[in-house]
Protein backbone atom coordinates (compact mmCIF):
# COMPACT_ATOMS: atom_id res chain seq x y z
CA UNK A 1 0.00 0.00 0.00
CA UNK A 2 3.12 2.39 1.01
CA UNK A 3 4.60 2.32 -2.54
CA UNK A 4 1.00 2.88 -4.27
CA UNK A 5 0.05 5.54 -2.05
CA UNK A 6 3.78 7.07 -3.15
CA UNK A 7 2.86 6.68 -6.81
CA UNK A 8 -0.27 8.17 -6.95
CA UNK A 9 1.04 11.17 -4.50
CA UNK A 10 3.17 12.82 -7.68
CA UNK A 11 3.35 16.00 -8.48
CA UNK A 12 1.50 15.51 -11.50
CA UNK A 13 -1.51 13.37 -9.61
CA UNK A 14 -1.90 16.63 -7.19
CA UNK A 15 -1.40 18.92 -10.30
CA UNK A 16 -4.60 16.91 -11.75
CA UNK A 17 -6.59 17.56 -8.71
CA UNK A 18 -6.06 21.62 -8.12
CA UNK A 19 -8.51 22.37 -10.51
CA UNK A 20 -11.00 20.74 -8.21
CA UNK A 21 -12.56 22.66 -5.53
CA UNK A 22 -12.27 21.57 -2.06
CA UNK A 23 -16.26 20.69 -2.58
CA UNK A 24 -15.67 18.58 -5.30
CA UNK A 25 -13.05 16.68 -4.32
CA UNK A 26 -15.02 15.52 -0.45
CA UNK A 27 -17.86 14.95 -2.51
CA UNK A 28 -15.97 12.58 -4.70
CA UNK A 29 -14.03 10.96 -1.06
CA UNK A 30 -17.89 10.18 -0.03
CA UNK A 31 -17.95 8.14 -3.01
CA UNK A 32 -14.88 6.04 -2.24
CA UNK A 33 -12.75 7.99 -4.40
CA UNK A 34 -9.24 7.05 -3.13
CA UNK A 35 -7.44 9.89 -5.17
CA UNK A 36 -9.39 12.55 -4.05
CA UNK A 37 -9.06 11.28 -0.37
CA UNK A 38 -5.18 12.07 -0.85
CA UNK A 39 -5.68 15.20 -3.09
CA UNK A 40 -8.03 16.67 0.02
CA UNK A 41 -5.33 15.48 2.69
CA UNK A 42 -2.39 16.82 0.70
CA UNK A 43 -4.38 20.35 0.16
CA UNK A 44 -6.23 20.56 4.22
CA UNK A 45 -3.68 18.86 6.16
CA UNK A 46 -1.11 21.71 6.08
CA UNK A 47 -3.56 24.78 6.61
CA UNK A 48 -4.82 22.90 9.66
CA UNK A 49 -1.64 21.85 10.66
CA UNK A 50 0.33 25.35 10.71
CA UNK A 51 -2.89 26.84 12.12
CA UNK A 52 -2.46 24.54 15.03
CA UNK A 53 1.41 24.89 15.56
CA UNK A 54 1.18 28.93 15.97
CA UNK A 55 -1.56 28.51 18.39
CA UNK A 56 -0.23 26.00 20.40
CA UNK A 57 3.15 26.17 19.75
CA UNK A 58 4.32 22.53 20.04
CA UNK A 59 4.27 20.16 17.11
CA UNK A 60 3.32 16.86 19.10
CA UNK A 61 0.07 18.84 20.32
CA UNK A 62 -0.26 20.29 16.81
CA UNK A 63 -0.11 17.38 14.97
CA UNK A 64 -2.66 15.83 17.56
CA UNK A 65 -5.11 18.82 16.65
CA UNK A 66 -4.15 18.38 13.02
CA UNK A 67 -5.00 14.40 12.97
CA UNK A 68 -8.93 14.82 15.32
CA UNK A 69 -9.54 17.97 12.82
CA UNK A 70 -9.39 15.93 9.86
CA UNK A 71 -10.81 12.64 11.30
CA UNK A 72 -13.76 14.85 11.85
CA UNK A 73 -13.86 16.28 7.86
CA UNK A 74 -13.89 12.52 6.83
CA UNK A 75 -16.85 11.37 9.61
CA UNK A 76 -18.70 15.01 8.68
CA UNK A 77 -18.12 14.21 4.66
CA UNK A 78 -20.96 11.88 3.58
CA UNK A 79 -23.35 15.18 5.12
CA UNK A 80 -21.57 17.91 3.77
CA UNK A 81 -23.60 20.34 2.51
CA UNK A 82 -21.20 22.03 -0.56
CA UNK A 83 -23.66 25.39 -0.18
CA UNK A 84 -23.71 25.97 3.43
CA UNK A 85 -20.03 26.14 4.32
CA UNK A 86 -16.46 26.50 2.66
CA UNK A 87 -14.82 23.87 3.96
CA UNK A 88 -11.56 25.56 5.27
CA UNK A 89 -13.70 27.91 7.13
CA UNK A 90 -15.49 25.09 8.92
CA UNK A 91 -11.73 23.50 9.62
CA UNK A 92 -10.69 27.06 10.78
CA UNK A 93 -13.28 26.64 13.14
CA UNK A 94 -12.82 23.24 14.26
CA UNK A 95 -9.19 23.64 14.33
CA UNK A 96 -9.52 26.85 16.60
CA UNK A 97 -11.99 25.14 18.83
CA UNK A 98 -9.59 22.08 19.41
CA UNK A 99 -6.62 24.06 19.99
CA UNK A 100 -8.47 26.42 22.34
CA UNK A 101 -9.12 22.72 24.16
CA UNK A 102 -5.71 21.56 23.99
CA UNK A 103 -5.00 25.25 25.66
CA UNK A 104 -7.04 24.83 28.37
CA UNK A 105 -5.80 21.86 29.29
CA UNK A 106 -2.08 22.41 28.96
CA UNK A 107 -0.78 22.51 32.02
CA UNK A 108 2.97 22.88 30.85
CA UNK A 109 4.76 25.54 33.11
CA UNK A 110 8.26 27.63 32.17
CA UNK A 111 10.44 24.23 33.66
CA UNK A 112 9.05 22.55 30.77
CA UNK A 113 10.39 25.25 28.34
CA UNK A 114 13.23 24.93 29.94
CA UNK A 115 14.50 21.00 29.75
CA UNK A 116 13.41 21.48 25.74
CA UNK A 117 15.87 24.68 25.13
CA UNK A 118 18.93 23.47 27.80
CA UNK A 119 21.47 23.00 24.51
CA UNK A 120 25.21 24.66 24.24
CA UNK A 121 24.08 26.91 21.58
CA UNK A 122 25.27 30.69 22.04
CA UNK A 123 21.48 31.91 21.65
CA UNK A 124 20.00 29.42 24.06
CA UNK A 125 19.68 32.81 26.30
CA UNK A 126 17.73 34.02 23.39
CA UNK A 127 15.56 30.55 22.97
CA UNK A 128 14.63 30.79 26.14
CA UNK A 129 13.02 34.76 26.08
CA UNK A 130 11.17 33.10 23.06
CA UNK A 131 9.68 30.56 24.83
CA UNK A 132 9.23 32.84 27.76
CA UNK A 133 7.40 35.10 25.82
CA UNK A 134 5.12 32.55 24.21
CA UNK A 135 4.31 30.81 27.20
CA UNK A 136 3.44 34.23 28.91
CA UNK A 137 1.44 35.15 25.47
CA UNK A 138 -0.32 32.09 26.01
CA UNK A 139 -1.05 32.77 29.64
CA UNK A 140 -2.45 36.25 29.19
CA UNK A 141 -4.84 34.91 26.08
CA UNK A 142 -6.33 32.16 28.64
CA UNK A 143 -7.51 35.40 30.55
CA UNK A 144 -9.58 36.78 28.11
CA UNK A 145 -13.12 36.19 27.39
CA UNK A 146 -13.23 33.52 24.72
CA UNK A 147 -14.87 35.55 21.97
CA UNK A 148 -11.97 38.27 22.19
CA UNK A 149 -9.42 34.89 22.37
CA UNK A 150 -10.65 33.59 19.49
CA UNK A 151 -10.39 36.94 17.09
CA UNK A 152 -7.09 37.91 18.47
CA UNK A 153 -5.56 34.20 17.87
CA UNK A 154 -7.25 33.85 14.49
CA UNK A 155 -6.28 37.51 13.80
CA UNK A 156 -2.68 37.61 14.93
CA UNK A 157 -1.02 34.31 15.51
CA UNK A 158 -3.37 32.36 12.45
CA UNK A 159 -2.98 35.90 10.42
CA UNK A 160 -6.29 36.04 9.19
CA UNK A 161 -8.19 38.87 7.77
CA UNK A 162 -10.95 40.05 9.30
CA UNK A 163 -13.65 39.10 6.49
CA UNK A 164 -12.12 35.30 7.07
CA UNK A 165 -12.75 35.95 10.57
CA UNK A 166 -16.11 36.89 10.40
CA UNK A 167 -17.03 33.97 8.50
CA UNK A 168 -15.35 31.88 10.97
CA UNK A 169 -17.05 33.20 13.80
CA UNK A 170 -20.17 34.00 11.93
CA UNK A 171 -20.21 37.64 13.08
CA UNK A 172 -19.89 41.18 11.37
CA UNK A 173 -16.34 42.68 10.54
CA UNK A 174 -17.12 45.26 12.24
CA UNK A 175 -17.69 42.99 15.62
CA UNK A 176 -14.24 41.47 14.66
CA UNK A 177 -12.43 44.49 15.17
CA UNK A 178 -13.82 45.42 18.17
CA UNK A 179 -13.20 41.86 19.25
CA UNK A 180 -9.77 42.11 18.45
CA UNK A 181 -8.89 45.61 19.93
CA UNK A 182 -10.42 44.84 23.02
CA UNK A 183 -8.58 41.98 23.50
CA UNK A 184 -5.02 43.21 22.36
CA UNK A 185 -5.78 46.02 25.35
CA UNK A 186 -6.47 43.45 27.56
CA UNK A 187 -3.72 41.52 26.52
CA UNK A 188 -1.52 44.62 26.75
CA UNK A 189 -2.79 45.58 30.94
CA UNK A 190 -2.00 41.73 31.60
CA UNK A 191 1.52 41.45 29.95
CA UNK A 192 2.34 44.72 31.69
CA UNK A 193 3.66 43.42 35.19
CA UNK A 194 5.96 40.96 32.84
CA UNK A 195 7.16 43.26 30.21
CA UNK A 196 11.05 43.63 31.89
CA UNK A 197 11.24 40.11 32.59
CA UNK A 198 9.93 39.51 28.95
CA UNK A 199 12.82 41.54 27.43
CA UNK A 200 10.31 43.83 26.41
CA UNK A 201 11.44 47.09 27.33
CA UNK A 202 14.93 46.66 26.04
CA UNK A 203 13.72 45.86 22.45
CA UNK B 1 -5.02 52.37 30.34
CA UNK B 2 -6.92 55.78 31.51
CA UNK B 3 -6.82 53.63 34.94
CA UNK B 4 -4.69 56.00 37.01
CA UNK B 5 -3.80 53.43 39.21
CA UNK B 6 -2.72 50.70 37.44
CA UNK B 7 0.71 50.68 38.05
CA UNK B 8 2.44 48.84 35.41
CA UNK B 9 2.67 50.40 31.84
CA UNK B 10 0.87 48.50 28.99
CA UNK B 11 2.74 46.93 26.35
CA UNK B 12 2.37 49.06 23.01
CA UNK B 13 1.08 47.96 19.42
CA UNK B 14 5.15 47.33 19.04
CA UNK B 15 5.57 45.07 22.15
CA UNK B 16 2.75 43.30 21.43
CA UNK B 17 3.82 42.96 17.74
CA UNK B 18 6.87 41.11 19.27
CA UNK B 19 5.10 38.85 21.18
CA UNK B 20 2.65 37.83 18.35
CA UNK B 21 6.05 37.34 15.95
CA UNK B 22 6.99 34.65 18.52
CA UNK B 23 4.34 32.78 17.65
CA UNK B 24 5.72 32.76 13.52
CA UNK B 25 9.02 31.66 14.24
CA UNK B 26 8.35 27.89 14.61
CA UNK B 27 8.63 26.24 10.83
CA UNK B 28 5.55 24.79 10.20
CA UNK B 29 7.11 21.39 8.02
CA UNK B 30 5.14 18.31 8.83
CA UNK B 31 7.50 15.18 8.82
CA UNK B 32 7.09 12.60 5.98
CA UNK B 33 5.97 10.22 8.58
CA UNK B 34 2.94 12.37 10.16
CA UNK B 35 1.66 13.30 6.48
CA UNK B 36 2.17 9.60 5.58
CA UNK B 37 -0.22 8.99 8.93
CA UNK B 38 -2.84 11.63 7.78
CA UNK B 39 -2.97 10.09 4.34
CA UNK B 40 -3.58 6.44 5.42
CA UNK B 41 -6.48 7.49 7.80
CA UNK B 42 -7.83 9.68 4.98
CA UNK B 43 -8.15 6.70 2.19
CA UNK B 44 -9.06 4.45 5.04
CA UNK B 45 -12.16 6.88 5.43
CA UNK B 46 -12.74 7.20 1.96
CA UNK B 47 -12.71 3.50 1.59
CA UNK B 48 -14.90 3.08 4.58
CA UNK B 49 -16.92 5.59 3.89
CA UNK B 50 -20.81 3.89 2.84
CA UNK B 51 -21.16 5.05 -0.77
CA UNK B 52 -23.95 7.93 -1.45
CA UNK B 53 -26.95 5.99 -1.51
CA UNK B 54 -29.95 8.12 -3.80
CA UNK B 55 -33.45 7.83 -2.72
CA UNK B 56 -35.48 5.11 -4.81
CA UNK B 57 -37.69 7.74 -6.16
CA UNK B 58 -34.57 10.04 -7.44
CA UNK B 59 -33.11 6.64 -9.26
CA UNK B 60 -34.75 6.81 -13.62
CA UNK B 61 -37.10 3.93 -13.66
CA UNK B 62 -34.88 1.74 -15.97
CA UNK B 63 -32.03 2.36 -12.87
CA UNK B 64 -34.80 0.78 -10.80
CA UNK B 65 -35.57 -1.97 -13.48
CA UNK B 66 -32.49 -2.64 -13.54
CA UNK B 67 -32.03 -2.99 -9.62
CA UNK B 68 -34.91 -5.78 -9.57
CA UNK B 69 -33.18 -7.55 -12.78
CA UNK B 70 -29.88 -7.65 -10.61
CA UNK B 71 -31.56 -8.95 -7.80
CA UNK B 72 -32.76 -11.75 -9.59
CA UNK B 73 -29.91 -13.45 -10.04
CA UNK B 74 -27.86 -14.61 -13.09
CA UNK B 75 -29.04 -14.29 -16.55
CA UNK B 76 -31.54 -17.60 -16.68
CA UNK B 77 -33.88 -16.56 -13.78
CA UNK B 78 -33.77 -12.76 -15.64
CA UNK B 79 -35.11 -14.24 -19.05
CA UNK B 80 -37.71 -16.55 -16.82
CA UNK B 81 -38.71 -13.89 -15.03
CA UNK B 82 -39.25 -11.45 -18.29
CA UNK B 83 -40.97 -14.32 -20.11
CA UNK B 84 -43.35 -14.99 -17.78
CA UNK B 85 -44.12 -11.10 -17.60
CA UNK B 86 -44.50 -11.55 -21.57
CA UNK B 87 -46.84 -14.67 -21.49
CA UNK B 88 -49.04 -12.98 -18.41
CA UNK B 89 -49.67 -9.80 -20.47
CA UNK B 90 -50.63 -12.02 -23.29
CA UNK B 91 -53.20 -14.44 -22.00
CA UNK B 92 -54.73 -11.75 -20.03
CA UNK B 93 -55.55 -9.56 -23.13
CA UNK B 94 -56.49 -12.92 -25.30
CA UNK B 95 -56.95 -15.89 -23.48
CA UNK B 96 -57.49 -19.12 -25.47
CA UNK B 97 -60.77 -20.80 -25.05
CA UNK B 98 -59.72 -24.09 -22.98
CA UNK B 99 -58.95 -21.01 -19.98
CA UNK B 100 -62.20 -19.94 -20.24
CA UNK B 101 -63.33 -23.85 -19.72
CA UNK B 102 -61.44 -24.39 -16.96
CA UNK B 103 -62.76 -20.90 -15.22
CA UNK B 104 -65.95 -21.44 -15.44
CA UNK B 105 -65.48 -25.55 -14.24
CA UNK B 106 -64.58 -24.09 -11.13
CA UNK B 107 -67.00 -20.99 -10.97
CA UNK B 108 -69.96 -21.83 -12.67
CA UNK B 109 -71.76 -18.95 -11.99
CA UNK B 110 -71.67 -16.35 -14.74
CA UNK B 111 -72.52 -13.27 -13.11
CA UNK B 112 -70.22 -11.11 -10.44
CA UNK B 113 -73.78 -11.38 -8.29
CA UNK B 114 -73.81 -14.72 -8.40
CA UNK B 115 -69.90 -15.01 -7.11
CA UNK B 116 -70.67 -13.07 -4.33
CA UNK B 117 -74.18 -14.88 -3.44
CA UNK B 118 -76.20 -11.71 -3.41
CA UNK B 119 -78.09 -12.40 -6.34
CA UNK B 120 -81.54 -12.33 -5.24
CA UNK B 121 -80.99 -9.15 -3.58
CA UNK B 122 -79.10 -7.60 -5.78
CA UNK B 123 -81.89 -8.09 -8.65
CA UNK B 124 -84.52 -6.89 -7.01
CA UNK B 125 -82.52 -3.67 -6.09
CA UNK B 126 -81.38 -3.51 -9.39
CA UNK B 127 -85.30 -4.08 -10.75
CA UNK B 128 -86.21 -1.03 -8.62
CA UNK B 129 -84.31 2.03 -9.04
Amino acid sequence: MEGGLKNSCTDDFLETMKSHRDEELLARFSNGDRKAAIALNSRLAPIVFTQALRILNDRAEAEDVTQECLLRLWRAAPKWEANKAKITTWLYRVTLNLCIDHLRKSNRNISDVEQEVVDDTPDVECKLRNKERLQALRRALETLPDRQKRAVILRHIVGLPNPDISDIMGISIEAVESLVSRGKQALARTLAPQKKALGLEDD
Amino acid sequence: MTNKDFKYTPLNERELSLLFDETQKTMPEMSEQFLERLQNQAIEAALKKPQNIIAPEERPLLDRLANILAQAGGWLPRVGLVSALFFGILLGFNPPKFAFDITTAFYPMERLSDLIGLRDELEFYLAHI
